[in-house]
């Protein structure tokens, strides 16, 4: 994207919303606009009392479809190089999975059902075509319309892929793959004397 | 020994109430003197190796170290903007816990919050009911104070002197460094006394580039002062000496008990002198009084789990439930002879409450070590210490008393870094060449100690066992704000005049409470109208009664509490022997 202007996303959303809404038959604007930190009125007793949670589900979070999805998107924030294996290799989606799963913050579960689908409308928009089947460099660009516009986390768009890229983060770099063979990590293993500036040979300035 | 075995009947030379850094001291000191204790801790006994697995892989726990989804911690926005603090979803998580308990390693060690339910003022309250306390998870720094913090009064004017001077703790300083183990490399400073330290940690080259860049200007950072044994102590068995291992600066805890914590350091040798009896899930909610002398005769506990009630009788009653833990059951044990609670004539049980400001911090990067191959650095139980700069020599306009640093740098399991923009092959090259080359601290400083900054008991909200809740009027004032813009315009100096690439300045000031180190609710002083205990922690109003933790401290200084609480618990525990064995209490 660093040849063309940067693309407003707020001009450009409406655009793609209104394809969006006439190919699938949805309703159209509002979205779903879910401040992060709006003041809560709740009080001590109401949590207190709260009730114990229900039993975790089963259920997959995503459909295979989606999985498929957060797979390469995860490997578009973390790719495969030369160095190492990126996100995909480190089944980084797999972990999305499980957090999600698991999760009982129904606004963060909603967040990413909507920013799937968003991602999906963005490159039909941009590209012509699902994200999955898009090339890497149109999947890129996607992508780049949402990180050049991350301080408009009103749009549930750009809180969505903040939400991917901190989770595809945390996923690969807790990976045997991201600490190893990315990383080349040292530590978690016993020493007989501490290192210091010394023993890690001369650094030159 | 099995706790049912506990002779509950039995009138003790001493309870101890807490199991932390000071019951853990008070347990080993009074038992030494072959007083039969009976030691009281309000959470369980943790299998705590199982528990902080300290060289656990990430892709090796189900959570990757995170706390699993049923369960949340409260973020900085939910103890500040919410109020009371929830997150989404939190409402429905099974178990709430304070900021710390956001690991797969500390989450049984911290409290539920809801069981534990306190009001008033934000504050960041970190609790630890298990044996042991918060020492099972602490940050380790060890320091001292010195006559810069005992007689801070006398040297500007503002609170009170603590009835001690340097001296009189010296040699206790120097009992706790060799009965469990410090490292550390001397300094000579006035300010900032030496420990009798063991094998030091060493400085990695960005820290190096620091100390240099400091020197010149006459600031001094120094490795991290670390309650860690690196060499071993051949008097403790359960103690194994540092290793060195990776993911030490997760400061979970430390599972190998180099670092020290109450349990391994002082509890379990103190259980081997066949004098000390341990009752856990033991929640006391009242201190006894004797109705004819005045003078404590036992406690009031509830079993945590069947929720009977039990009363056991001492010659003495040591308290040590933690600075604001102590404060409420003094206030809680009211009686026709102490209405206002116990020890507390002088209305000053709750008051005079401090502790440390932090938030304010730096992270750059040193140029020269971006691209290097990777290297060990977190291995070490801590990184660097940059001491006390300010109202030393000269004045500072602006605020009174001082603040230090902790600070690290080098490579880490989870790399620093990936807070960088964008995304895709650069950003991933970027975290991987960086990821060596951070360096950052952040500030600790003096919370001045205010009559007016206190806590008192709820009227209406009560805890899992029915005892009133704590109510906090605690707020920062205009001396600590103007002194986190200091620390803020230092760090940020500091790192400029070293050459690092800044990264990020931190001005947010964390919410009160987020330093864990709570002090001064039952000060210290000669005056029993101004003060709650005397220079042993001794009650004025109540001979038999001690409060042997933070609640002591007649200011906060800017250095970790914890050596100067068990410091001063091992000297008033040897002054409570000797008085007792005279028929003095």
């Amino acid at each position: 994207m660093s040849t063309k202007d940067p693309i407003d996303l707020r001009q450009d959303r409406r655009e793609w919303l209104k394809t969006s809404a006439a190919a699938l038959g949805a309703s159209l604007l509002p979205l779903p606009a879910m401040p992060a930190e709006t003041p809560q009125a709740e009080t001590a007793s109401a949590a207190l009392q709260a009730k114990p949670a229900e039993p975790k589900s089963a259920a997959r979070f995503f459909t295979p479809t989606q999985h498929a999805l957060v797979d390469e998107l995860s490997e578009t924030i973390i790719p495969a190089d030369s160095h190492s294996g990126g996100a995909k290799a480190a089944k980084v989606a797999d972990y999305i999975e499980q957090v999600l799963r698991e999760s009982f913050d129904d606004s963060r579960k909603a967040l990413w059902h909507e920013g799937l689908r968003l991602i999906d409308v963005m490159s039909q928009h941009y590209h012509g075509k699902a994200f999955v089947n898009a090339s890497p460099e149109d999947r890129i660009a996607v992508l780049t319309v949402l990180s050049d516009n991350d301080h408009m986390t009103d749009l549930p768009e750009v809180r969505f892929f903040i939400e991917l890229k901190r989770l595809t983060v945390h996923g690969y770099y807790t990976s045997k793959i991201g600490i190893h063979d990315e990383l080349n990590y040292k530590g978690n293993c016993i020493l007989q004397e501490y290192l210091g500036c010394d023993d890690q040979g001369p650094v030159s300035s | 020994m099995a706790e049912s075995e506990v002779n509950l009947t039995k009138t003790y030379d001493a309870i101890v109430i807490g199991s932390g850094a000071a019951g853990g001291m008070a347990a080993h000191v009074l038992t030494s003197h072959g007083l039969q204790v009976l030691l009281l801790e309000a959470g369980k006994k943790l299998p705590v190796e199982k528990e902080l697995r300290s060289m656990e892989w990430p892709y090796d726990n189900p959570y990757r170290g995170q706390l699993s989804p049923d369960q949340h911690s409260l973020t900085f926005n939910e103890y500040t903007i919410r109020n009371p603090p929830y997150g989404p979803g939190s409402e429905k998580a099974k178990h709430l816990k304070s900021y710390i308990g956001s690991s797969d390693y500390v989450k049984n060690i911290v409290v539920d919050e809801r069981e534990n339910p306190f009001t008033g003022t934000n504050y960041a309250w970190v609790r630890a009911r298990c044996l042991g306390g918060k020492t099972n998870i602490w940050g380790r720094l060890a320091l001292r104070l010195s006559d810069y913090d005992f007689k801070a009064k006398s040297r500007d004017g503002y609170g009170e002197d603590w009835p001690i001077s340097y001296s009189d703790i010296a040699p206790y300083y120097d009992k706790v460094d060799l009965y469990l183990g410090i490292t550390g490399v001397k300094e000579n400073l006035p300010y900032l006394p030496d420990s009798i330290f063991q094998r030091p940690t060493k400085l990695n080259c960005a820290e190096v580039t620091l100390k240099d860049s400091l020197a010149k200007i006459g600031r001094v950072l120094t490795q991290y002062r670390a309650g860690v044994t690196s060499d071993g102590l051949k008097h403790n068995k359960y103690r194994s000496r540092c290793y060195g291992r990776g993911a030490c600066e997760r400061k979970g805890g430390c599972d190998i008990h180099a670092a020290f914590d109450s349990p391994t350091g002082l509890i379990y040798p103190a259980m081997d002198t066949g004098n000390l009896a341990l009752r856990t899930n033991a929640v006391v909610r009242e201190i006894t009084v004797d109705p004819q002398t005045g003078k404590a005769s036992g406690v009031h506990f509830i079993d945590s789990q069947t929720m009977k009630d039990y009363a056991v009788r001492a010659k003495v009653v040591v308290v040590a439930a933690s600075t604001l833990e102590s404060a409420r059951l003094l206030l809680l044990s009211k009686s026709r002879l102490h209405p206002n609670g116990l020890a507390n004539s002088s209305g000053h049980v709750g008051h005079n409450f401090c502790e440390h400001i932090m938030g304010p911090g730096v992270t750059g990067r040193a140029r020269n070590l971006v691209g290097k191959p990777p290297t060990l650095d977190d291995g070490r139980p801590g990184g660097f210490y940059l001491t006390r700069f300010r109202n030393l020599a000269e004045k500072h306009p602006k605020f009174i008393r001082g603040y230090g640093f902790e600070g690290g740098s080098g490579s880490t399991m989870f790399p620093r870094g990936t807070d960088a923009h964008g995304f895709g092959a650069a950003f991933k090259e970027e975290v991987r060449k960086n990821q060596g080359a951070f360096i950052s601290m952040g500030a600790f400083g003096e919370v001045l100690a205010r009559y007016e900054n206190y806590v008192d008991l709820d009227p209406v909200v009560k805890d899992k066992w029915g005892i009133p809740a704590l109510r906090f009027h605690y707020k920062f004032g205009d001396n600590e704000h103007r002194m986190a813009e200091d620390m803020k315009e230092t760090a940020q100096e500091m790192f400029e005049a070293a050459g690092f690439e800044i990264t990020h300045v931190s001005s947010r000031v964390l919410t009160e409470g987020w330093s864990i180190h709570e002090l001064g609710t039952s000060r210290m002083g000669n005056d029993p109208k101004t003060s709650v205990l005397n220079q042993f922690q001794q009650s004025h109003d109540v001979k038999n009664l001690f409060v042997v933790d933070g609640s002591a401290f007649v200011n906060a200084s800017c250095q970790n509490p914890t050596w100067t609480i068990m410091s001063l618990c091992w000297r008033s525990c040897d002054y409570l022997a000797d008085e007792l064995s005279k028929g003095n209490l």
